[in-house]
C-alpha cells in the first residue's frame, strides 16, 4: 500500500479515542430504529430531544478528551490511529468541540421551529440525520489521509443534500436540494479529481507521506502538482462557497429549512475550511526552496485571491438582496474569505499564529450565524415570509429579540462589542504582521460595503414602523438559541483574552497540526 | 480587613441593574421607576458606607483588583477597579446624592410622562460616574468620562420639546468635547511615554512620584496640561465654563446631582488621581492654580447681577470648582477634596431647595418671588443653612474647608489669597441677595398661592441641611483628620487666625451688604445700576463670553463648515457617488449570475477558476 508502512489495525484502547464518533453513530442507528418502532402517533419532537442530548454527550466525550491529553502541556503528542489515518490532536479537538456545539444549537433551533412548518414531513429524519452529517465534519477534521478525508466529506454531504431537501412539500426546498446535488457532486468530482494526481505524483494517500515527497515530485512533475492542488481548492471552493463558486449557496440556503442553511452555512463550510487548512499546512508548506518555493508561494497566493474575491463579490453581491435568507448565504461568502485569510497567509517568521485567528473567527462567527438564523426563523414564521421587509418596526414589536438582532448584526459587520470585532480584528493585524497590505485593504473596504446592508436590517428594525402590530412569539428552544448566542457574542467581545490565550496554551502548531 | 472594598465592585451594578430593568419595562409602569432607582441607588449607598467605615482605621490598604482585558503582541491591557481612601469618599458622596435625588424626583417629577425614562437616565448616570470613580486606569476612567457625558446630554436635554434644552444639551456636549479631545491627547501622550505603555494609576503615581525621570519635564508639562483640559472642559473652568448655566435648562434634581455635586467635580477628581503628573511640572501646577483662581472670581461677580435662580447657583458651582482647582494648583490635594466633599452637599441643597421652590412658583426669575420665608417654612430654614455654608460662615461645613484653601492660598501665593477673599465676599453677597429676594419681603406676582413641597421633597433637603452643617468638621484648623485620611500621611493641623477672621470678615460683610440692599433697602438697589449701567449689562451678559465666542469661533466656523460643505457636495460627494455607483454596479452584475440556472453557475466557476489559474500559475510556464 504505502512505501514501507505497514497497516496498522484498530485496536481496543484505539476505539476508546473514537469514543465520540461511535457514541453519535449509535445515538444515530437507535433513533432510526426508534423512528420506525414509534407509533405514528407520538410526537418526533421526542427524537429531537433525543439528538440534542447525543450531541451533549459527544460533546462532552471530545472536551474530556481533549482536558485529558493536554494535562502535560501544549506539547502532548498526537494520537494517530490506523496508519496516520485518523488523527486525535488539539486542532481537530476544538474543531469538533465548534462542531457539535454549532449542531447542537442547530437542534434546538430545528425544535424550536419544527411545529410551524407544515412543509417537513419526515420530522424525525430531519433532527437524526444531523448526525451523520456531523460525524462527517468530525471525521474531515480528523483526518490523516485524503481516503478518509474524502469519505469523511461525502458523509456530510450525502446527508445534507438529504436535508436541503426536507421540506418536502415545497418546490423551492426540492429545487435547491437538486442544486445543490448538483454543485455537489462537481465538488466532489474536483476534489477526487486533485486528490489522484497527488497521488500519483508522490506514491501517497497519507499526508504526512506527500508533504516529504513533494519536493521530489516537483522536480519531473511541476505542472500535476498545481493541478493536483488547484483542482481540490476549487472542489473544497464550491463547499465553503468562496466566490466564484459561490453561486449555489443563495438558492440553496433560500430552499432549506433555517437550521439546515444555518448548518450548510456553519458546520459544512467549517469543516470544508479545515481541511483546507490541515492539507495546506501539511503538504505545500514543505515545498520549499528554489522552484518549490514558487509553487508554495502560488498556492498560498491562490488562497489569498479566492479570500478577496469572496470578499468582494459576497459583499457587493449581497447590496441589492432583499431576502434576508440570501442575505445570510452571501454575509456567508465574504465571511468565508475572512476565514481563508488565516490559511492563506502561511507561517513566517513574524507571524505563526494562524490557527487562534482562524479558530476564534470561526467560533465567532458560529454564534453570530446560527444566532440570526434563529431571529430570522422567528421573524419569517410571524411575517410569513423571509423578505428584509419582514423585519420592519420589530424593535416595537419585540424589542428584546431586536436586541439580540442587533449583537448579531454588530458582530457580523465587525464592530465593537461583539465577538466578530475581534474576529476581524485578528484576521486583519495577522495579514498586517504577514505584510499582505492589499489583502488587509480589501478586509476593510468588504467590511465597510457590508455596514450599508447590515444596517439596512438595523433600520428596518428600529426606524420602519411594520405593517401589522402582532406580538413575535419566541419559541422557548429558539429562544434559549438566541440569547445564548448573543450572551456569547457579547463576551467574546468584551473578553476576547482568555479564550485566545487558552487556544494559545493548548494548541502547538508542531504537534497538533503538522504530522511531519 | 478591607472586606468591602474587594467588593466594590458591585456597586456601580446596582444602578446598572436598575437601569436596565427601568428600560425593559418601558413607560408603562410609572411607579416602578421611583421604587427601582432608588432602591437601586440605596443599595449602592449602603455598600459604599459600609467600604467607608472599613477604611476608617488608620492604615487602610488601597484594594486594586484587575485582570488581563486584551493582549494584542507584547502588549496587555488590563482593566480593573480601585479602592482608595478618596475613592471610598467619591462613592458615599456620589451613592447618597444620587439617592437623595432619586427621593427627591418621586415629587418633582411626579407629574411628567417620561417619569420612567428619567429613572432609568439618573440610573445610567449614577452607574456611569460611579465607572469612573473605581476605575483603576485612565482608558477605562476615560470611556466612563464619556459616559457621563452623554447622560448629562440626554438629562440636559430630558425636556427635548423646548426648544432652549435642545440647544443647552448640544452645548453642553460641544464645548466638553473640546476638554475630552485635550484628554484623550494626554492619554495618548501618556501611553506613548510611559513605561510598558501603563496606564493605570499605581504605576502612573510610581513613574512620576518616584522621579525616575523616565518622562522629561516638557512632555510631563504637556500631558498635565491636556489633562488639564480635559478638567476645565468637564468642571466648567474658564473659558470652557460657557455650557453649565445653561445646562440649567434641565430637571432640577438633575441639575442638583449632575451639575452641582458630582460630574463636574469629575474634573477635580480627575486632577487628584493623576496629582503626581502635576506635582511633577510647576507650571502646570501654576496654571490650574490662576485658572481656578480666575475662574472663581469671575463666575462670582457673574452671578451677583442674574435674575434666575438656577443660573446663579450654576456661575456659584463655576466658581466654587473654581476654588478646588485653585487649592489642588496650590499643593493642597486635602484642600481641593475637602471643598469637594462639603460643596456637593451644600449645593445639592441649594439646587433642591430651588427646585422645591420652582416647584411652588412656577417661574425661576428671582424678582417675581419674595416672602416664601413663612409659607416654605422648611425649604427656606434648609436654603438658609446652605446658603450660609456656601458663605463661609462659621460653623457650617463650608466655611472650614475655604478656611482651608484660603490658609493654603496665605502661604504660598498671597495674590490667590486676596482673589479668594474677593471672591469669597462676592458669593456672601450673591447667596444674600438670592435669599432675601426670594424668601423676605412681601410676596410678589409669582409667589401668591405658593406652598411647601410634599415630603419626598423636604425629606433630602433635611438630609442634606443636616450634611451642610456636620460635614465640615472632618477637618478643622485644630484637626486635621481628613487630610490624613485621604493621604495616609499625618498631616499637621493648619490653623491660621489672619485667615478665619478674614474670612468670617468678609463673609459677614457681604451678608450684611446684601441685607442693606435688599433685606432692609436702606441701599437703593438702583443705585449701581444708574451709576455703571454698562457694568451691570456687562455681568448680565456674563462679561459676553458667549457673544465673543460666536464671533470668533462660531460664526468663522460656520463660514468655514459652508465652504467646506460645498466641497462635500460637488468633489466629496461626487467621488463617493461614482465608488457608490461602481460598487452597486458590481453587485448588479453578480447579482444577474443569480439567474436560478445551475448550469450558469457552474459555467461561472469554471469560468473564474481558470481566470485564476492561468493568471496566477500561467506565469510560470511562460517562456
Amino acid at each position: 500500500m504505502y512505501e514501507g508502512v505497514s497497516f496498522i489495525p484498530l485496536t481496543w484502547t484505539d476505539m476508546l479515542y473514537l469514543a465520540p464518533e461511535f457514541t453519535l453513530a449509535a445515538v444515530f442507528l437507535l433513533l432510526i430504529v426508534l423512528d420506525l418502532l414509534l407509533p405514528k402517533s407520538v410526537s418526533r419532537l421526542s427524537i429531537g430531544w433525543l439528538t440534542f442530548a447525543g450531541l451533549l454527550v459527544t460533546l462532552g466525550l471530545v472536551v474530556w478528551r481533549m482536558l485529558d491529553m493536554n494535562k502535560a502541556g501544549a506539547a502532548a503528542d498526537a494520537v494517530h490511529l490506523l496508519s496516520n489515518s485518523y488523527r486525535i490532536d488539539d486542532f481537530a479537538s476544538l474543531l469538533k468541540i465548534v462542531f457539535l456545539t454549532g449542531t447542537a444549537f442547530i437542534v434546538l433551533l430545528a425544535l424550536g421551529s419544527v411545529r410551524d412548518d407544515d412543509a417537513i414531513t419526515d420530522r424525525a429524519e430531519y433532527f437524526y440525520l444531523l448526525l451523520p452529517a456531523v460525524i462527517g465534519a468530525m471525521m474531515m477534521s480528523s483526518s490523516g489521509n485524503l481516503v478518509t478525508l474524502y469519505i469523511g466529506l461525502e458523509l456530510l454531504s450525502l446527508t445534507s443534500y438529504v436535508l436541503v431537501g426536507m421540506r418536502r412539500k415545497s418546490s423551492l426546498s426540492a429545487e435547491a436540494a437538486f442544486k445543490y446535488l448538483v454543485t455537489g457532486g462537481i465538488s466532489s468530482a474536483l476534489v477526487l479529481f486533485g486528490m489522484s494526481y497527488l497521488y500519483g505524483v508522490t506514491g501517497s494517500v497519507d499526508l504526512a507521506v506527500i508533504g516529504k515527497a513533494l519536493p521530489g515530485a516537483l522536480v519531473d512533475f511541476q505542472a500535476l502538482v498545481y493541478v493536483g492542488f488547484l483542482f481540490m481548492l476549487a472542489g473544497f471552493g464550491i463547499k465553503i462557497a468562496t466566490a466564484p463558486f459561490h453561486a449555489w449557496a443563495p438558492d440553496v440556503y433560500q430552499g432549506a429549512p433555517s437550521p439546515v442553511s444555518a448548518f450548510l452555512a456553519v458546520i459544512s463550510k467549517g469543516a470544508a475550511l479545515a481541511v483546507i487548512f490541515r492539507i495546506m499546512f501539511n503538504t505545500v508548506l514543505f515545498a520549499v526552496g528554489g522552484e518549490d518555493a514558487n509553487v508554495s508561494n502560488d498556492i498560498f497566493f491562490i488562497v489569498l485571491v479566492l479570500a478577496a474575491a469572496a470578499m468582494l463579490v459576497g459583499t457587493t453581491t449581497a447590496l441589492r438582496q432583499k431576502n434576508v435568507k440570501r442575505l445570510l448565504a452571501l454575509s456567508g461568502v465574504a465571511n468565508a474569505g475572512y476565514m481563508l485569510v488565516p490559511i492563506g497567509l502561511s507561517i513566517t517568521v513574524v507571524h505563526s499564529s494562524n490557527f487562534s485567528e482562524f479558530i476564534y473567527y470561526l467560533i465567532a462567527y458560529l454564534l453570530m450565524t446560527i444566532g440570526a438564523f434563529a431571529v430570522l426563523s422567528v421573524v419569517s414564521r410571524s411575517a410569513g415570509h423571509e423578505e428584509l421587509k419582514g423585519f420592519s418596526g420589530m424593535y416595537y414589536r419585540a424589542p428584546w429579540t431586536a436586541a439580540a438582532m442587533v449583537v448579531f448584526v454588530l458582530s457580523l459587520a465587525g464592530l465593537p462589542v461583539s465577538g466578530g470585532f475581534f474576529g476581524k480584528l485578528f484576521i486583519l493585524l495577522g495579514a498586517a504582521n504577514a505584510k499582505i497590505y492589499w489583502l488587509a485593504a480589501i478586509i476593510v473596504v468588504s467590511s465597510v460595503i457590508s455596514y450599508y446592508f447590515y444596517f439596512g436590517l438595523v433600520r428596518q428594525m428600529f426606524m420602519r414602523s411594520g405593517s401589522d402590530d402582532s406580538d413575535i412569539r419566541v419559541p422557548a428552544a429558539t429562544g434559549a438559541v438566541i440569547w445564548l448566542c448573543a450572551a456569547a457574542t457579547i463576551a467574546l467581545g468584551l473578553f476576547p483574552g482568555p479564550l485566545m490565550e487558552w487556544i494559545d496554551a493548548v494548541f502547538s502548531i508542531r504537534s497538533d497540526l503538522m504530522f511531519q | 480587613m478591607e472586606m468591602y472594598s474587594q467588593a466594590a465592585w458591585l456597586i456601580p451594578l446596582f444602578p446598572l441593574a436598575a437601569f436596565l430593568v427601568l428600560t425593559a419595562l418601558g413607560r408603562s409602569f410609572r411607579r416602578a421607576g421611583v421604587f427601582i432607582g432608588s432602591i437601586g441607588s440605596l443599595a449602592a449607598f449602603a455598600l459604599s458606607l459600609l467600604i467607608v467605615i472599613d477604611r476608617l482605621g488608620a492604615n487602610a490598604v488601597d484594594y486594586n483588583y484587575a485582570f488581563d482585558w486584551i493582549r494584542i503582541g507584547d502588549y496587555t491591557l488590563r482593566i480593573g477597579f480601585e479602592v482608595t481612601n478618596l475613592t471610598a469618599m467619591m462613592l458615599v458622596v456620589v451613592t447618597l446624592v444620587s439617592f437623595l435625588v432619586n427621593v427627591y424626583s418621586a415629587g418633582y417629577m411626579k407629574n411628567d410622562e417620561r417619569i420612567t425614562v428619567f429613572y432609568g437616565y439618573v440610573a445610567l448616570f449614577t452607574f456611569s460616574m460611579l465607572g469612573l470613580v473605581l476605575s483603576d486606569n485612565l482608558l477605562s476612567l476615560y470611556i466612563f468620562w464619556e459616559l457621563v457625558g452623554v447622560c448629562s446630554f440626554l438629562l440636559v436635554g430630558f425636556w427635548y420639546s423646548k426648544p432652549k434644552a435642545r440647544a443647552a444639551a448640544k452645548k453642553a456636549f460641544i464645548v466638553t468635547r473640546i476638554g475630552d479631545a485635550g484628554l484623550l491627547i494626554g492619554i495618548l501622550l501618556l501611553f506613548w511615554y510611559m513605561p510598558n505603555h501603563a496606564l493605570d494609576f499605581t504605576t502612573i503615581q510610581s513613574v512620576f512620584d518616584g522621579q525616575t525621570g523616565a518622562i522629561t519635564t516638557g512632555i510631563t508639562t504637556l500631558i498635565a496640561l491636556l489633562i488639564f483640559l480635559g478638567a476645565v472642559g468637564k468642571s466648567g473652568q474658564f473659558p470652557l465654563h460657557v455650557w453649565l448655566p445653561d445646562a440649567m435648562e434641565g430637571p432640577t434634581p438633575i441639575s442638583a446631582l449632575i451639575h452641582a455635586a458630582t460630574m463636574v467635580a469629575a474634573g477635580v477628581f480627575l486632577i487628584a488621581r493623576t496629582y503626581d503628573i502635576f506635582q511633577d511640572s510647576a507650571a502646570a501646577m501654576e496654571t490650574v492654580a490662576y485658572v481656578g483662581g480666575f475662574t472663581a472670581i469671575f463666575a462670582a461677580t457673574v452671578a451677583l447681577a442674574q435674575n434666575d435662580i438656577k443660573r446663579i447657583l450654576a456661575y456659584s458651582t463655576v466658581s466654587q470648582l473654581g476654588y478646588m482647582m485653585m487649592a489642588l494648583g496650590l499643593h493642597s490635594l486635602t484642600g481641593g477634596i475637602f471643598h469637594l466633599f462639603t460643596h456637593a452637599f451644600f449645593k445639592a441643597l441649594l439646587f433642591l431647595g430651588a427646585g422645591s421652590i420652582i416647584h411652588a412658583v412656577h417661574t425661576q426669575n428671582i424678582n417675581e418671588m419674595g416672602g416664601l420665608g413663612s409659607k416654605m417654612r422648611v425649604t427656606a430654614w434648609t436654603f438658609a443653612i446652605g446658603a450660609l455654608a456656601l458663605s463661609g460662615i462659621p460653623p457650617f461645613s463650608g466655611f472650614w474647608s475655604k478656611d482651608m484653601i484660603l490658609t493654603a492660598a496665605l502661604e504660598t501665593n498671597p495674590l490667590l489669597f486676596v482673589v479668594g477673599l474677593a471672591g469669597a465676599f462676592c458669593t456672601a453677597l450673591y447667596m444674600s441677595r438670592l435669599f432675601f429676594l426670594v424668601f423676605m419681603g412681601k410676596p410678589k406676582s409669582a409667589a401668591a398661592g405658593a406652598h411647601e413641597s410634599p415630603a419626598t421633597m423636604t425629606f433630602p433637603l433635611i438630609v442634606l441641611a443636616v450634611l451642610a452643617i456636620i460635614a465640615g468638621f472632618v477637618e478643622t484648623p485644630w484637626n486635621g483628620w481628613f487630610g490624613s485620611w485621604l493621604s495616609g500621611e499625618p498631616e499637621d493641623a493648619h490653623g491660621s487666625g489672619v485667615v478665619i477672621i478674614a474670612s468670617i470678615a468678609v463673609g459677614l460683610l457681604g451678608i450684611y451688604l446684601g441685607w442693606l440692599v435688599y433685606g432692609k433697602g436702606s441701599v437703593s438697589r438702583t443705585v449701581i445700576a444708574e451709576r455703571l449701567p454698562w457694568l451691570v449689562k456687562l455681568l448680565e451678559r456674563s462679561y459676553y463670553v458667549d457673544e465673543l465666542y460666536a464671533a470668533v469661533i462660531v460664526k468663522p466656523l460656520k463660514a468655514i463648515g459652508a465652504a467646506l460643505s460645498v466641497f462635500d457636495e460637488y468633489v466629496v460627494g461626487g467621488v463617493v457617488r461614482v465608488a457608490g455607483a461602481a460598487t452597486s454596479s458590481v453587485g448588479r452584475l453578480s447579482a444577474r449570475l443569480q439567474n436560478g440556472q445551475v448550469q450558469t453557475y457552474s459555467l461561472a466557476a469554471v469560468i473564474g477558476f481558470v481566470i485564476i489559474v492561468v493568471a496566477i500559475v500561467g506565469r510560470r510556464f511562460l517562456p
